[in-house]
This record gives C-alpha cells, sequence and structure tokens, in this order.
C-alpha cells in the first residue's frame, strides 16, 4: 500500500466512471426515510444492497446496526471501521424522492448522511473497480439511532460488543468537504419542561407563564461565566410551549447543550445548570423537569497523531484544504475507546436541515477518493505505533 | 370470456428478480433490447431514470444496450441533463424530417422504432417520480422468459385479490375507470382483464410495434391494445404490477382532453371494425368552459385524431433494416 498518495488523483477519474452505480446507491438508501428509531426499512436496504455487491459477510449486530464485512489479506491485523449513521431528521411522511441535476441532487436528509451512507455502500464496488485489497478486514457500518435522542447508541453499541482490538476508525458525514474532525467536545445535551398545573379557567390569571418561566432559565443560563480554558460554553437551540395567542402558556420546553473541551468542566456546569432550575422552580412555584438528553465525553487526538498528519497529507494531495473543528459525532465514541478515529466530509451541500437540502455530484468524487487514501494510510500501518 | 388470462398472463416484478437468468436470456435468444424515454420538460425526473437505468441494467447487469430519449420540444433542460448523463438524445421533428411534424407521444414512440437498434423496446414515461430498475426489469421478464409473450403492459399498486374475499381497487385512474372499462366491458369484456391499460409503461418486440398504426397523441395506449389483440389475440400480452408508481397528478381539465382524444381512437377503431355504425362523421374538438369573471367562456382544443401508420410501411425503414 506504500506510494498511495501518488495514485490518488488517479483515483477521482476512475471512481466518476461508475458515477451512475454511486449516485443510484445514494438514492435506492436516501429516497427511504429513516427517522431516529425507525432506520429499519433502510438498515434492510444497506444490507440487501452490499449482498447484492457481493461483500463477504453481511449482518445485523445486537442492537440492529447492519454491516457488512469485506475480508482483508491478513489473519493479524485488526478490523478498520468505516461508518456513516442512517438515520435522519426527517419524518417518514415527508417526501423522499430526491430530484437529480446536472450536477447535483437534492432531497430531504441527503446532506445530513444520505450521501454519506450512499457512498459507504459504494465502496466494494469502488475497490473492485480500483483493484484494491487491504490486509485489514475492512468493517463497512451503518449505525442506527445516532442523532438527537438516539444519543448514538447504535455506535456505541457496536464499537463496545466488538470482540477483536480495532485499528482505526473513519466516520462519513455528507458535508463539507475538507473538514477533518478528530476531536470531540464533552457534551452534556439537555431538555427542560416547565409545566404550569391548571385548574378553573379563572386561575389562568394568577398563574405564571411557562414561557416566561423559561425565559428566567435563559436569562439565568446566560449570566453564568464559561471559562476560556478548558473552552465552554452553553448553546440555546430550541424551545417551544404555548398554545395560542391570547392565553397563558401552560406547558413549554427548552433544549440546550453544555459542551467543553474538559468532560469535568462540563458535569461543573451541569450542576450549576441545577441549581438554577431548582432556584427558578422554587421562585415561581412550577415544575422545572432537567432531562439529560445525551452526554459525551471529550477526547481528541493530537495534530501531529499519524493519522492527522496521514489525513492532512491525503486531503492536500487532493488539492483540499482541511478545516478542523470538534465533533460531537460518532468519532468521539472510538475516541474515547482510545481507537484513532477522523470524520471525514463527502462534498460541499447547502440547506443542510431543509427538504430540499442539496450536495454537489462533483466534488464527491474526491471525497470519496480522499476516504479511500485515508484507508489505505492505515491500512500501511500508520496507526499501528 | 376467458377466465384464465388474467390468472396466467398476470405477474409481479419479483418474478423476475433474478437478473442473471434474464442476462442469460437475452443472450441465448440473441436479442439486443433498448429502453426509449419520450420527453417533454422532463429534467425534474429525466436524470434519475437514465442513471438508475444506466447503473443497474446497463453496468452491473448487461441488459440494455442503449437508452434513448425522443423529445417533442421541451423548453427547459430536459435534453442537456440527459446528454450529460449519457443517454442517446433525439429531436423528434429532426427523426424522419421529410415527413410531416406532429407533437405528441404516441409520435415520439413511432419514431423511436426508426432510431433504435433493439430487437425488444421498452417504453417508460419520463415524469416517474419513484423510479426503479424494476420499471425495465419487470416488463422484459414475461418477454425473455416466456416465447408466447410478445407485448407487456404494467399495471400498480398490487391490485390483485389476494384470496378468497379479499377484494382491492384495481388502482386504475380516472380515466381508466370511467371511460376505458366501461367501454371495454360494452364492446370487448376480455379486455377489461388488463387492469390498467392507460398505464404509460409497456416494452414488446419490434416484430410487434412495427405492424400496428401509432395515433401520435393520447390514444397510443388504446389503440395499440386494441390491435394487438386483434392482430395476434389476447394471449401476446402479459401484465406487470409493478408496485407503486408516484406521477404528476393532472387535473380534471387536463383528463377531459385526454379521455376525448381515447373516445375518438376507440370509436375509430370499433367503427373499422364494423361493431358500430356512426350516422355523421365525429367532430374534432373538445369544448371545455372556463368561468371568467362571472362570465362562462369557451375553451376548445383540436384532435384531429392523426395516426402513423405502421412503421414498416415506411421506406426509409424498410431501407435501414433491410425487410
Amino acid at each position: 500500500m506504500n506510494g498511495y498518495l501518488e495514485k490518488l488523483t488517479s483515483y477521482v477519474d476512475t471512481i466518476r466512471s461508475i458515477q451512475e452505480t454511486i449516485i443510484t446507491n445514494i438514492i435506492l438508501i436516501g429516497q427511504i426515510p429513516s427517522p431516529t428509531f425507525k432506520e429499519k426499512r433502510r438498515a434492510n436496504a444497506f444490507l440487501e444492497r452490499l449482498s447484492e455487491l457481493q461483500v463477504d459477510e453481511c449482518t445485523i449486530d445486537g442492537y440492529r446496526n447492519p454491516i457488512g464485512i469485506i475480508r482483508g489479506t491478513s489473519d493479524t491485523k485488526p478490523p478498520i471501521f468505516v461508518i456513516a449513521h442512517l438515520d435522519t431528521l426527517f419524518h417518514k411522511d415527508i417526501d423522499h424522492n430526491f430530484k437529480i441535476k446536472e450536477n447535483s441532487i437534492i432531497g430531504p436528509g441527503i446532506t445530513d448522511n444520505s450521501i454519506g451512507v450512499g457512498v459507504l455502500v459504494s465502496l466494494p464496488e469502488i475497490f473492485r473497480i480500483l483493484d484494491l485489497r487491504f490486509e485489514s478486514d475492512i468493517v463497512l457500518g451503518g449505525v442506527i439511532q445516532s442523532i438527537g435522542k438516539g444519543n448514538l447508541r447504535g455506535i456505541r453499541h457496536l464499537i463496545k460488543t466488538w470482540s477483536t482490538p480495532i485499528r482505526a476508525g473513519i466516520c462519513i458525514e455528507g458535508t463539507e468537504l475538507g473538514r477533518l474532525n478528530y476531536y470531540s467536545s464533552g457534551m452534556i445535551r439537555c431538555e427542560v419542561d416547565c409545566t404550569i398545573t391548571t385548574g378553573y379557567e379563572w386561575e389562568q390569571k394568577f398563574k405564571p407563564n411557562a414561557i416566561l418561566v423559561l425565559n428566567e432559565v435563559i436569562n439565568q443560563l446566560l449570566q453564568l461565566r464559561m471559562p476560556q480554558r478548558p473552552r465552554s460554553r452553553i448553546i440555546i437551540g430550541k424551545i417551544s410551549g404555548g398554545q395560542k395567542h391570547g392565553t397563558i402558556a401552560y406547558s413549554a420546553t427548552l433544549g440546550f447543550e453544555i459542551q467543553s473541551d474538559s468532560s469535568k468542566m462540563v458535569k461543573s456546569i451541569f450542576k450549576d445548570v441545577k441549581d438554577i432550575m431548582e432556584g427558578v422552580g422554587h421562585e415561581y412555584e412550577v415544575e422545572l423537569k432537567l432531562k439529560t438528553i445525551s452526554n459525551l465525553n471529550a477526547a481528541k487526538l493530537k495534530y501531529n497523531h499519524p493519522l492527522v498528519k496521514s489525513t492532512v497529507a491525503v486531503m492536500h494531495e487532493l488539492g483540499l484544504k482541511p478545516t478542523s473543528g470538534p465533533s460531537e459525532s460518532e468519532l468521539s465514541i472510538f475516541l474515547s475507546r482510545k481507537i484513532p478515529a477522523v470524520t471525514l466530509g463527502i462534498t460541499f451541500g447547502k440547506n443542510e436541515q431543509e427538504k430540499d437540502a442539496q450536495v454537489e455530484i462533483e466534488p464527491m468524487f474526491k471525497g470519496i477518493a480522499q476516504i479511500i487514501g485515508v484507508l489505505m494510510a492505515i491500512d500501511s500501518g500508520v496507526c499501528d505505533e | 370470456m376467458s377466465k384464465s388470462w388474467i390468472e396466467t398472463n398476470t405477474f409481479h416484478y419479483s418474478d423476475f428478480n433474478d437478473l442473471d437468468n434474464l442476462v442469460k436470456m437475452k443472450k441465448s435468444k440473441n436479442l439486443a433490447i433498448s429502453l426509449c424515454l419520450p420527453t417533454l420538460n422532463e429534467e425534474k425526473t429525466i436524470a434519475k431514470e437514465i442513471i438508475f437505468m444506466k447503473s443497474e441494467l446497463m453496468t452491473r447487469y448487461p441488459l440494455l444496450d442503449e437508452i434513448i430519449v425522443i423529445d417533442s420540444g421541451s423548453t427547459d433542460r430536459t435534453l442537456e441533463v440527459a446528454k450529460a448523463y449519457g443517454a442517446d438524445i433525439y429531436e423528434a421533428d429532426s427523426i424522419l424530417s421529410r415527413l410531416n411534424k406532429f407533437k405528441g407521444k404516441g409520435e415520439n414512440l413511432w419514431k423511436a422504432l426508426h432510431v433504435t437498434k433493439g430487437d425488444i423496446i421498452i417504453y417508460l414515461d419520463a415524469d416517474i417520480k419513484n423510479i426503479h430498475h424494476r420499471f425495465a426489469y419487470g416488463l422484459l421478464g414475461p418477454l425473455l422468459l416466456s416465447d408466447n409473450i410478445k407485448y407487456s403492459k404494467a399495471f400498480y399498486d398490487r391490485p390483485i385479490a389476494t384470496g378468497k374475499n379479499k377484494i382491492r381497487p384495481t388502482g386504475g385512474g380516472r380515466v381508466t375507470e370511467l371511460v376505458i372499462r366501461p367501454l371495454f366491458s360494452l364492446f370487448f369484456p376480455e379486455l377489461t382483464q388488463i387492469l390498467q391499460p392507460l398505464s404509460g409503461e409497456y416494452a414488446g418486440y419490434r416484430e410487434i410495434f412495427e405492424k400496428i398504426p401509432f395515433p401520435i397523441g393520447y390514444g397510443i395506449e388504446t389503440s395499440m391494445i386494441l390491435d394487438i389483440c386483434e392482430k395476434w389475440g389476447l394471449d401476446v400480452i402479459a401484465q406487470v404490477d409493478l408496485d407503486k408508481r408516484i406521477h404528476r397528478n393532472q387535473d380534471t381539465k387536463a383528463l377531459g382532453k385526454m379521455a376525448f382524444a381515447i373516445l375518438k381512437t376507440f370509436f375509430n377503431r370499433i367503427e373499422k371494425a364494423e361493431l358500430i355504425n356512426l350516422k355523421t362523421e365525429m367532430f374534432d374538438e373538445i369544448i371545455q368552459y372556463y368561468l371568467v369573471k362571472d362570465e362562462f367562456k369557451p375553451d376548445t382544443m383540436k384532435f384531429e385524431g392523426f395516426e402513423r401508420p405502421p412503421m414498416i410501411e415506411i421506406p426509409e425503414y424498410l431501407e435501414k433494416y433491410k425487410k
């Protein structure tokens, strides 16, 4: 596998030559709705497609993650994982029929993460056309229950129950091409429900307003002092509540995340948040329920880790400029178990969380070549030191 | 009425899922297969159809020898998109250009006979939102696996009763249920077994298509069934359940125009077959009314009912295929 860097640019053209197959895989899988906790149909299609492509072993793990294994040439090298999450933000009743233009694919969930899953399913065919064999087994995993309340359950289970050591992991995300994530922040994702008990209608004017109570919570969260080091912050992400314009809101919900480079700091801030909830609840005589939706420990590779350095070299070879940032995704599960891993983007896109999300087709071929390059680097032993 | 046809000649696309076997049959019969997509402003859906068919039925399973797009004069980017994804594109007017020019789906299908090279031709509408390669291999299945079947036609939404007392709707559209089925029941009851006679997806052997006339517009599906049945009998026809098809919904006025063209084609056929005797010529304009500022205004559209003769009567075609 040595000398793989020089081959990468020629790989782009070869990969482009089977663009119909890659796009077909993206559509076949992406057009199946797959909201978190309801990924079964997409998981079945994922497996069916891998078995059609004659992947050596196609199976479902104990948590219903579909997996394909391409057997390597070595009996001793641990497997390399390439994974993409199967779930999307879009409800099953939304029209999932994609549109294809001359250089783009449009449809709900295409950026996050249907294009990633379609590319993952295409890898066996891409290896075949590039005439690539790896020493390690390549494990292609479509992981379920990643987003939001899924709390990365699929990947947690897959890694936790895998019986052998894992050589390294590559997480595929639809966008943006050039992203290179190699560290993840510590995070606790919370939801606060404020409920006002209701009785007779005449009581209404004496009751507190759930939205205003949450407004007070927000004010107090914003007054918390966030340290610069370790870098920490609270992101207020979602709010909903009330029934109609002229009626006091009896219920409201606030969603937010505590993020920090240090898991310890996240826990410390979470304690402060709990104190705020208790205080506001007491002051307004309302019930504030604080729920933890998901949590992650901070974990990172160093920038000079051989996997990061090799990935940067691959990207430079393909004319890509690496952009780094923390990732609160499957990456953190690999890293927290001391498995070197990176997250890579496939192409450029827009309207990410909208029904008309769009990805560009042409940059995708470089995005795929980049994954091949990193796989070859790992297989050549960069993570084995 | 033959009761067995619907039982013996009705299939589900999954009966033909073994694509390796279809490829084997194609090779053993030494056949070429063409896919034809007639278009008019289909830039939103055409790319997906071409990509699916190329990937699955050309690259992975070599069933199709060519994909051609025949266009009636699109004003959007249909042709550019089709070309970008590797289809052979033709403007209908440029084929057999010495002949009078007409616009219509039937015209495109007829001209496809002149430019395709396949022994079997698959015609698929280009506006299918949920396109899948089953639309093509499902129609090919009966043609390749049976020696008798020469023409296969799609139906959708699993309309067959699944057992005793389990009756489900046939899934026919409004024009089928309000126009075609009553007419078939009156004049050709055995044809009512064809569940969706107006479906726009069908495939057949060239030797069949080249010997029948093609109405240039909406009447093409109806005339095809009537003519094939008259010449070769119902037993050469198969119908295949292709599951779900999502397409554009048409308003009632548009369906009225479609029904008018179909009725005209139908009456021409039954008059020729001496099943009725019309005492007067039929008119060739449909008149529909719109309410414009409290006033009813007529909107007329002419359907002259032109038909192309069997392609085998065209000298250029005879020359090209050395008939």
